[in-house]
């Protein structure tokens, strides 16, 4: 072995991975050479600092502390917040676990200057009242499918039942339910889990997942309204507040926050998740009390407004069942995770939108798995079973969303005859820039 | 899956700030090392890396160059670890301090150029570096992680030990330097 030999196999030495006949070749070769051996003891030293540096560090954990710092204190006016997106969307809240109670028999609009610093006054008081939680639970009632996307806004829908318990000491956990979809946190990895067949497993424990934020956000009670508080003050959100006397007999302060999307009309996004909707927020306050009652939420839609959500139940510091950020999966389940690269990859980086659009379709008719999988992520019996033996009538051009996927118009006609238009949502996965299924079937 | 800085920042900056989580992860140990090694005090090293992240998310629509984000970090650090120790000689009687001083001092090493020299490697190098170093994986384990092979991960190593072995040695030039200049 001469010197360029024996260094190229420094680092495979020192990290013991020469075979032993290398090895002995290598070492015969330092025993020989002082500039070798100079040189490999150099390389040794780095690799046994490093090793230290790593040791040193081997039990810190930030993750968790340094997300849950970051949840409460990411509200300066410029940053963009559940709240600031709600008031820009123009939603209608009123919290309170007293929302039934909110049969209004006598109400005065004030919208002048002062009353408008009244209703900022009202906000802040909420905000202290509900400081330094240590667990929430939400129950509400949201327009949506009951398995599509937790941020899906679905006017034509019946309400579905939404909630979320979160524990924010002494270690961040969560869970959000529909009906046909879980989120679950438990403080190590975070679960998708859509029914009946359909996982998805982070390993990282997010401090919220899978199109959840905005319900966290709102659950951050008191930074919310903060947030809110600052995003009137700096952007000029208009406000309104209003006295009114409830059904209780109480007297209630209800502030409705105006908020647009920023997206235009034609955007196909516009006013199907609560991050691109144009809604209004409103806010009902006890006020003696202080407490926050009530939320709901208003779509604003070219028919008019339409109550798309409203929060029934805010349960302050609630004991929450262990068992609650547990959850077992059907033996069924088939679970997503990484996208892998595939040894002829470079083919689907090649594709166009519309081109896997067609191959995904195409895979499906022939019942392919292998080949319909190379865009699942996961591909679940179920889609299977929906998908198997379909014919394409056609594919359309696509155009672009503002949260980065392509659509793709597409018209397929199913194995029981049911013929069905829509729209496919592709987008790149980031690590293999493969097209994957992101929603519209 | 793992992706780049820039691609997390980015898509932090679009509203995931979930994946803030996965820088943390990606950081938290090289960045407690630095700050282990400048303020000598594990307790202390550890608030101030908790106050950087924070720091980070708060201000990551100010970071011009989002591959940057370890060296824009560890900047950050840096800053929070004078201010820390200032706030410390504010907080404490004048003897406690130098006593601080003193022992901050003694125990602190001369090791932290080492993260700042692996801020600056290459994207693909350094992930290799934390990853086996930091993270503890094997080379197989780093290989698998990031859907190389295993030769690519030892080639990449190499070539890592190479620019960190120049970087520290012109530092170490550098500081000669100085301390030549600064003798009377």
């Amino acid at each position: 072995m001469n010197c360029a030999e024996c260094r190229d196999n420094f680092i495979a030495c020192a990290e013991g991975l020469l075979e032993r006949q290398d090895e002995l070749q290598c070492q015969a070769h330092l025993e020989t050479c002082a500039q070798c051996r100079a040189e490999y003891e150099a390389v040794a030293s780095l690799q046994r600092r490093l090793i230290a540096r790593g040791q040193a560090a081997a039990g810190v954990s930030l993750v968790q502390t340094v997300m849950r710092r970051v949840q409460r204190e990411q509200f300066t006016p410029e940053r963009e917040t559940i709240m600031s997106k709600l008031f820009r969307n123009r939603w209608g809240w009123g919290l309170g676990t007293a929302a039934g109670a909110a049969a209004i028999v006598a109400v005065i609009l004030l919208t002048t200057p002062k009353a408008q610093a009244r209703a900022l006054e009202i906000m802040s008081k909420g905000a202290q009242a509900v400081a330094k939680l240590t667990s929430i639970h939400l129950r509400g009632q949201l327009r949506s499918a009951p398995q599509d996307n937790f941020s899906a806004i679905m006017p034509e829908c019946d309400f579905v039942s939404i909630e979320l318990w979160k524990q924010f000491e002494p270690a961040l956990k969560w869970r959000v339910d529909k009906p046909g979809r879980t989120a679950v946190m438990d403080g190590q990895s975070t679960l998708l889990f859509i029914k009946p067949d359909f996982g998805y497993k982070v390993p990282q424990a997010s401090p919220s997942a899978f199109d959840t934020q905005w319900l966290h956000e709102i659950a951050n009670l008191s930074q919310t309204l903060e947030s809110e508080i600052n995003a009137i003050k700096a952007r000029g959100w208009p406000v309104t507040l209003a006295d009114e006397q409830g059904a209780d007999g109480k007297s209630k302060s209800v502030i409705s926050v105006e908020a647009k999307s920023g997206l235009g009309a034609g955007d196909y996004l516009h006013n199907k998740f609560f991050s691109t909707a144009d809604t209004r927020h409103e806010y009902v306050f006890d006020n003696q009390s202080e407490l926050l009652e009530s939320v709901k939420v208003y779509l604003h839609a070219a028919s008019g407004d339409q109550l798309v959500f409203k929060l029934d139940e805010i349960d302050c510091n609630p004991a929450i069942d262990p068992a609650v950020f547990q959850l077992q999966l059907p033996a069924n389940v088939s679970m997503g995770g990484p996208m892998q690269v595939l040894p002829d990859n470079q083919k689907y980086v090649a594709m166009t939108s519309e081109q896997a659009a067609r191959a995904l379709f195409d895979a499906c008719g022939r019942e392919d798995w292998t080949e319909a999988a190379k865009f699942f992520n996961p591909l679940p019996d179920s889609m299977k079973q929906y998908l198997g033996g379909l014919q394409v009538v056609s594919i359309g051009t696509h155009f672009s969303a503002s949260n980065g996927a392509e659509l793709v118009p597409y018209e397929i006609k199913l194995k029981n005859g049911q013929v069905k238009k829509f729209t496919l949502s592709l987008k790149r996965d980031r690590s293999t820039s493969r097209w994957f299924f992101d929603g519209g079937i | 899956m793992d992706l780049t800085d820039k691609e997390y920042v980015e898509r932090c900056r679009d509203g995931h700030q979930e994946d803030f989580s996965l820088l943390v992860d990606r950081y938290q140990k090289p960045l407690f090392s630095y700050l282990a090694a400048r303020v000598g005090n594990f307790a202390q090293a550890e608030e101030a890396a908790q106050e950087s992240f924070v720091r980070a998310f708060l201000s990551l629509k100010k970071l011009r160059k989002p591959e940057s984000f370890y060296s824009w970090l560890l900047g950050i650090a840096g800053r929070v670890a004078q201010e820390q120790f200032r706030s410390d000689l504010r907080r404490r009687q004048i003897h406690e301090a130098a006593e601080t001083m003193m022992t901050s001092a003694a125990d602190a090493d001369e090791e932290y150029p080492l993260e700042e020299a692996i801020a600056v490697l290459p994207e693909n190098h350094r992930q290799v570096i934390l990853l086996r170093y930091y993270e503890g994986l094997s080379c197989q384990e780093v290989a698998t992680r990031l859907a190389m092979p295993l030769g690519t991960v030892t080639k990449t190593l190499s070539r890592a030990f190479l620019l960190l072995r120049q970087d520290l040695q012109a530092r170490e030039r550098a500081e000669q330097t100085v301390n030549l200049n600064e003798q009377p």
